[in-house]
């Protein structure tokens, strides 16, 4: 089919719709058809997973619509029932519109941005055959929660008909309705409506400092980024939307923390103290739900690593966790909803807002500077302890190694817009390559401790209990195995870390 | 994507009919659908108030390309084209003897248009001719109409011959019944004989009052009388013809 040019225009304030649709009847041969309500409801995942990807979804009328944002194109119809609120990949019907999305939004939800509830009347344009040669709807398009209601007009060309379509134009052009509006006017405008606008949220750390800016004020600012990620998780949280909400939450406050570390003597000394406690107590109180999230998020992998015959023992592991996440997830709910987080956001959120004079030791200082001392001392506490690591050394010195990276990254990702972007992206890619294989080894130590202290704490006796408990041994060996082949994998990933390209690049940016 | 021919030898067996509700009911569901309409007399074309542009003509339809996109006119419904027909394709045979490789320009005609949209259908004028040879090369599927009689049977197993004889697969055939008339005796037992039979599709279109009327209202019957016994029977046909165009 033709791509057929769009064309649909707002209708001024000073038009009124009756009169114009009377006009037009005046003006052609028509068919008008009764009026129809329609609803439009928008989805998307709190971190525009749809939106980066070139899709846009739209439920309405008992069936999805996935649309192409640049083309405007229908990619698929998929019947179902009614949208609710939040919808994960699972729950969409099975087809090619759950193929397409799972991997798209992994394990967050579809959230509903905005509903859109429209009336609707066609007008159909004839010709002498009593043919339909364009279409003309009309629609009064009320954002629901909101006094925001779009008036628009939208012709709808039938192919070869070009001449009747121009006359309609005109018919337009003459009535002063000349305003046409971008594809997907009406979600925009919704979204605006509602306060939200694409890309709002990201979960990547962006920030740009300018080098001028001395170290307090570059660390403000990195604080201000992070509390703000922080607040915009919140609701997510509180209403359990999605494990993601708390993840980036944690992130956040684990990005805040080592920023109090590093940049020890930027901010005056009671304040950084207060807070470093501060944010230690935020992460634990958000620790035990994730902890919680990270295991149930591995349900799948855990049967696969499984003999069917054991998979069924796993099912009442899972079953125990849920309920202990249901539990601790009302503690964290009491706990965020409790005057102490309150007043730790609020202090916090005051202070980076309150322009401090008190002098701090290292506040002056240019932040390029500091930046690149940080980071250095980092880069060779990595070398050091990273070069004394063999085959005998104990796991304790790889999962101390891990920590070192962790907070290279961080701070290389505080900075990076200090420094040529492609040369940081690179060290930060030979990084991330090191993390992964000190990050497997640690989640399987981790994991391995869990399950031994889970299998400690069951009783003998029943059936059930031997099933899980041979279960959950499998699995141990599973993963015992696993982490002795990534183990096995760290000398050849850190001496990559330590070429001397690398170390050639870490120098040229940092020293 | 498939080329869905409706064809039969005999005349008045519900063609038109049936090309014009299977295309509706195809673009109902969110495919793009194109009806090629390939008779000279032009019934389809008229069934959705459409006139060919003057310009065009057998030789235009022949040369394919720039020269068919032109031609081809939006339906009244949202994702249904239509390839209108002129009076002179009823010379057609004479042109597509004058061509090199005449029993192939339909398909290469096609070919283009399989990209754009993913059903064709086409409407094809009865007898055998150069153009239905054409027209069997290009189809994916061979849909037809049958009225259970004698001669009906008949003029299904010279089909089937023919098939053979130009090296066509009999397997691209669908049969289903058309005009039924259940008050008549020989329909019946028409049916009962030929149900087993390969290809033959277990449903069939009453003789209906309202289909012949298609010819008043001029639109097809599921959009016009929607929960009319005519427009269920079309959709029942249009998901059985699904499930076997599924399966190649």
């Amino acid at each position: 089919m033709q791509e057929l040019q769009q064309d649909t225009r707002r209708l001024p304030e000073s038009v009124e719709m009756g009169s114009l649709m009377d006009a037009l009847a005046d003006s052609f041969t028509v068919e008008i058809e009764g009026k129809r309500s329609s609803v439009a409801a928008w989805y998307d995942t709190f971190d525009w997973r749809l939106y980066n990807h070139g899709y846009l979804l739209r439920h309405g009328d008992r069936h999805w619509h996935l649309l192409d944002r640049g083309s405007g194109e229908t990619l698929v119809t998929s019947r179902a029932g009614t949208g609710r609120k939040r919808v994960f990949a699972r729950d969409l019907p099975a087809g090619r519109l759950r193929a397409l999305l799972e991997p798209v939004l992994d394990v967050r939800a579809l959230l509903l941005l905005v509903t859109l509830q429209s009336e609707e009347t066609r007008i159909r344009v004839l010709n002498r055959d009593r043919k339909t040669t364009v279409f003309v709807e009309f629609s009064r398009q009320q954002v629901r929660g909101t006094d925001t209601v779009l008036r628009l007009v939208r012709l709808v060309p039938v192919r070869g008909y070009d001449k009747p379509l121009r006359a309609v134009r005109a018919f337009f052009d003459e009535h002063g309705i000349t305003g046409q509006v971008p594809l997907f006017y009406d979600f925009e405008q919704g979204l605006r409506a509602v306060g939200r606008a694409p890309g709002d949220y990201s979960s990547r750390f962006a920030i740009r400092l300018d080098p001028d800016l001395t170290a307090r004020q570059a660390a403000i600012t990195i604080y201000r980024h992070l509390l703000d990620t922080m607040l915009a998780n919140e609701e997510g949280i509180l209403r359990d939307l999605d494990t993601e909400f708390l993840h980036d939450f944690r992130v956040a406050i684990r990005r805040t923390r080592a920023g109090l570390a590093q940049m020890k003597k930027v901010l005056p000394a009671d304040i950084t103290a207060t807070m470093k406690e501060e944010f230690a107590y935020l992460g634990r109180i958000t620790g035990p739900v994730r902890d919680l999230d990270v295991y149930l998020l591995k349900e799948r992998d855990y049967r696969a690593r499984l003999p069917e015959l054991l998979q069924e023992g796993l099912g009442t592991f899972f079953t125990d966790l849920a309920e202990q996440r249901r539990v601790e997830q009302k503690k964290l709910v009491r706990a965020l909803r409790s005057p102490r987080y309150r007043q730790i956001v609020t202090t916090w959120d005051e202070y980076l807002r309150s322009d401090d004079p008190t002098p701090s030791a290292q506040g002056d200082v240019p932040v390029i500077d500091l930046a690149r001392r940080i980071i250095r001392r980092r880069f060779k506490r990595i070398m050091k302890d990273g070069r004394a690591i063999d085959d005998s050394s104990p796991d304790e010195h790889l999962h101390r190694l891990r920590i070192q990276g962790k907070k290279l990254r961080y701070s290389l990702e505080f900075f990076r817009s200090l420094f040529p972007e492609d040369e940081v992206g690179s060290v930060i890619r030979q990084l991330k390559r090191l993390q992964n294989n000190l990050g497997d080894f640690n989640d399987l130590s981790v994991q391995q401790e869990m399950l031994a202290r889970y299998l400690r704490g069951l009783r003998p006796g029943s059936r059930r209990n031997m099933e899980l408990a041979a279960a959950i041994g499998g699995l141990l060996t599973n993963l015992f195995h696993e982490q002795q082949r990534v183990r096995k994998r760290f000398a050849r990933t850190f001496s990559r870390f330590g070429s001397r390209k690398n170390v050639a690049l870490f120098r040229k940016l940092f020293y | 994507m498939s080329v869905i021919a409706v064809y039969n030898i005999k005349g008045g067996v519900g063609k038109t009919a049936t090309s014009v509700n299977l295309s509706y009911l195809s673009a109902c569901q969110g495919n793009r659908t194109l009806l090629c309409d390939m008779d000279s007399q032009g019934s389809a074309t008229y069934y959705f108030r459409i006139r060919p542009a003057k310009k065009f003509n057998t030789r235009k339809l022949l040369k394919g390309g720039k020269h068919i996109d032109r031609n081809i006119r939006g339906t009244d419904y949202p994702g249904l084209d239509l390839l209108p027909a002129d009076f002179s394709y009823r010379n057609i045979d004479i042109a597509l003897d004058d061509l090199k490789k005449s029993r192939q320009r339909i398909s290469k005609i096609l070919k283009p248009l399989r990209e754009e949209y993913d059903h064709i259908f086409l409407d094809c004028p009865p007898n055998v001719t150069l153009l239905s040879e054409n027209i069997f090369h290009a189809a994916d599927r061979i849909l037809v109409p049958l009225i259970p009689t004698t001669l009906s049977h008949l003029a299904l197993g010279q089909l089937l011959d023919f098939l053979k004889e130009i090296g066509q697969d009999r397997g691209k055939v669908l049969v289903f019944f058309s005009m039924v008339e259940k008050r008549k005796k020989m329909h019946g037992e028409m049916m009962r004989l030929l149900r087993d039979e390969p290809g033959v599709l277990p449903c069939g279109i009453p003789f209906l009052a309202d289909v012949e009327k298609m010819g008043i209202y001029r639109q097809p019957v599921a959009a016009m009388l929607p929960n009319s016994a005519a427009a269920e029977s079309y959709r029942v046909l249009w998901d059985a013809i699904c499930g076997k165009l599924e399966r190649p």
